[in-house]
């Protein structure tokens, strides 16, 4: 533990000394940092910078790569700024973090330069996720949503549409299991390990029962209330061990997944990025078999989806903070997310790009994904998420890991706990 | 002329006094000191004030972190237990004279040689509920009956806890042999002409002999399984339902996720308190064997 902080440290002291000797010279460009992870296609984006930087040379744009998983990004770009870090000018953030950053005074004001109008370009989920207090701190880059895929060879041999509603999708499962004779076919494959993804699956059962987990305007927690215990308790009788496997306790995204690609699951919940992997034959025995759209809800509500993806922001302490503004405005332009979806298979977050014939044309499913993405919803908006996350992440493991786990005592102590965060979160010290 | 000598002799080791101090006592200062305050990275606003005992007494009356110290015993009992008995037999077959003694001597060293979180990997792929190989091993085909090792509390916590003896019994298995290859010859030849069975060979020469090098290996097997984290880490992220957050992990969740600097560290300091005082335990114990053993 003390290792890491160490080398936290001297990573930090040796990133700060490195752009501080870059910037002594007045006649140069001026040089904007953007603190990043590693993408999956680092040639994409790194066309996009040196295009931003021949088409503005008077700024150069210098890329500063984090850990690609995001708690540990989280963990350094939070102490940098946390010890008011000048040598970052923008920073990719993860869609939990704007209220934080925002809270700190570590993410930039952004509300007089992306304003009303330029917002409403974009889909409401994200926008609603980089808003906190009434101001804007994040542009939205590129989002990810809760996807249901499903086999559509299956249900159209057994004459089904895509189910909207979660009894119907267990009914559905029953009757093509049964007919097709094979014991290793599962109804439903999903993520149910204790992590984060545990809360965005859950999240979604409550809120597509019209339930949620606390109300922010009053600092109330509403887990208590019978829609999120009955959506809880579905789980537990319902889904895990008799339509998704036990094993799903310990599945993440990429375990998941290979249970529906390996033709072993009808219903598939995860992320816009499946979509690529299960249609790919060389390690797919299910591609082309697959239909993708809005999750099941309860019966009399609408389906949700837990919102995910990225956003740039710019640092407080920033001593350039108008060219990284001119750097973020580039990178969220109809132009750059045209160029990111069909050349990195991102999801854009400008509605304009998925009525663009050629996005359309290249990739067409985007189309498809796009309902979910209207109904995606952020997570609890917090300075304090990452432990009230950590609280419900144990509430919904411990909940739905045996047949006969008490989930009305538990889910007082946990609304108690969220109310006790959330009060911490909400005290400033004048 | 001596006092000059120990002036010379405090340069030389000045170096790795330095060393010592930046890398080791600083940061378990800090450690102390960060207990001791209300620090939480996502909250600067809050600052960092002193709390006092809060952290501690906050601690104390955590329910998870109580279920956590009682999941790192039971992990640290198990397995200390099964690697001293496992090590014994592995050092006493190493000891035995036989065509091959090399090569199965460096065999018996690999699992240790590895990396811990590359072998959290492999065990973490072993124990997969669809189609890991200690479920192939144990049903063969039948997919039916295949047990989901790392979903089930129980299963879990016995599955971080094999894949550490498979681990670390070779490395108590080598202390061991150490203290077996010190015993003279002669006691066995003299006990042979006196006629006396293998097993009293074993229980009245070896077994005494070996018993400073058991507490050796017994001493750094529960001081390293108590600091058990990165097969938690890996092979289970502490869950299912808390079945593995053993206390490391529960320290590294509280400081790192969440961002309580001052209650992580006060769990990290109770956990260098209690390995501090099983060390001053132990360290008495073998002293006094050794001693016992000289005389």
């Amino acid at each position: 533990m003390r290792v890491v902080l160490r080398s936290i440290l001297v990573l930090g002291m040796l990133c700060s000394t490195g752009i501080g000797i870059q910037e002594s010279r007045a006649d140069d460009p001026m040089i904007i940092t953007f603190l990043t992870w590693k993408p999956n296609q680092p040639g994409v984006w790194k066309q996009l910078i040196e295009r931003f930087n021949r088409e503005n040379p008077n700024i150069q744009v210098r890329v500063q790569v984090a850990p690609h998983s995001s708690t540990e990004y989280h963990a350094i770009i939070s102490q940098r700024l946390k010890n008011k870090d000048k040598s970052v000018d923008v920073f990719f953030m993860d869609v939990i973090w704007p209220p934080q950053f925002a809270n700190a005074g570590w993410a930039l004001d952004l509300t007089s330069r992306f304003t009303p109008q330029q917002r409403q370009k974009f889909l409401h989920g994200p926008i609603s996720a980089n808003t906190y207090g009434g101001k804007i701190y994040g542009v939205p880059c590129y989002l990810g949503a809760g996807l249901f895929y499903y086999r559509k060879d299956l249900l159209k041999k057994y004459h089904f549409k895509p189910p909207e509603t979660w009894s119907a999708m267990l009914s559905q499962g029953k009757v093509i299991i049964e007919a097709e004779k094979n014991p290793g076919l599962n109804i439903y494959s999903a993520q149910f390990k204790q992590y984060e993804g545990l809360v965005c699956n859950m999240l979604e059962f409550i809120w597509s029962n019209g339930g949620s987990v606390f109300d922010s305007e009053t600092g109330k927690a509403t887990l208590a209330m019978p829609p999120a215990e009955q959506a809880v308790t579905f789980v537990r009788d319902h889904i895990i061990g008799k339509a998704a496997p036990r094993g799903a306790l310990n599945y993440e995204e990429p375990e998941s997944l290979d249970l529906f690609i390996q033709g072993k699951a009808i219903f598939h919940r995860n992320w816009p990025y499946a979509w690529a992997v299960m249609n790919d034959p060389k390690g797919s025995r299910i591609a082309g078999k697959v239909g993708v759209g809005p999750l099941p809800a309860f019966h009399g509500h609408s389906s949700a989806s837990t919102l995910g993806g990225w956003q740039f922001g710019i640092n407080r302490y920033s001593r350039h903070p108008k060219q990284a503004w001119q750097f973020v405005k580039f990178m969220t332009s109809h132009e750059t997310q045209k160029f990111l979806a069909i050349n990195a298979a991102v999801a854009p977050t400008r509605r304009s790009v998925y009525h663009d014939p050629d996005v359309q044309k290249k990739m067409p499913h985007l189309e498809a994904f796009l309902p979910a993405f209207e109904k995606a919803r952020p997570r609890p908006l917090s300075p304090v998420y990452p432990m009230i996350s950590q609280a419900l992440q144990r509430f919904f493991s411990r909940s739905i890991v045996g047949e006969k786990t008490n989930i009305q005592e538990m889910i007082q102590t946990t609304s108690g706990e969220i109310e006790k965060l959330f009060k911490l979160g909400s005290m400033i010290r004048k | 002329m001596i006092r000059k000598d120990q002036t010379f002799h405090f340069f030389l080791l000045a170096p790795l006094l330095i060393i010592l101090f930046l890398f080791i006592g600083l940061p378990i200062c800090q450690s102390f000191f960060l207990s001791f305050h209300r620090d939480i990275v996502g909250l600067p606003n809050l600052g960092n004030a002193f709390v006092g005992w809060v952290n501690y007494s906050n601690l104390l009356h955590d329910p998870v972190a109580r279920h956590s110290l009682l999941i790192t015993g039971v992990f640290v009992g198990i397995t200390t237990f099964f690697e001293l008995l496992l090590g014994l037999f592995f050092a006493l077959l190493m000891h035995h004279r036989f065509p091959g003694r090399g090569a199965l001597r460096a065999c018996v060293l690999i699992p240790w040689a590895i990396p811990t979180v590359v072998s959290a990997q492999m065990w973490r792929f072993l124990f997969n509920d669809a189609y890991g190989m200690v479920n192939y091993a144990l049903f063969g085909a039948d997919t039916t009956k295949y047990i989901p090792w790392l979903s089930l509390p129980a299963t879990a916590l016995l599955s971080i806890v094999t894949a550490d003896i498979w681990k670390t019994s070779s490395f108590a298995a080598l202390l061991i042999l150490a203290g077996l290859q010190v015993i003279p010859e002669d006691l066995y030849q003299a006990a042979r002409v006196d006629g006396a069975s293998r097993w009293s060979r074993f229980q009245h020469i070896t077994w005494p002999l070996i018993r400073p090098a058991m507490l050796v290996a017994l001493l750094f097997r529960t001081i390293d399984a108590f600091r058990v984290f990165d097969l938690a880490f890996v092979m289970t992220q502490g869950g299912p339902a808390d079945a593995t957050n053993v206390l490391q992990l529960y320290g590294y969740k509280k400081m790192f996720v969440e961002g309580w600097m001052g209650y992580g560290s006060a769990i990290s300091v109770c956990i260098f308190i209690i390995v501090l005082f099983l060390a001053v335990v132990y360290v008495q114990m073998v002293g006094r064997r050794l001693l016992e053993a000289r005389v």
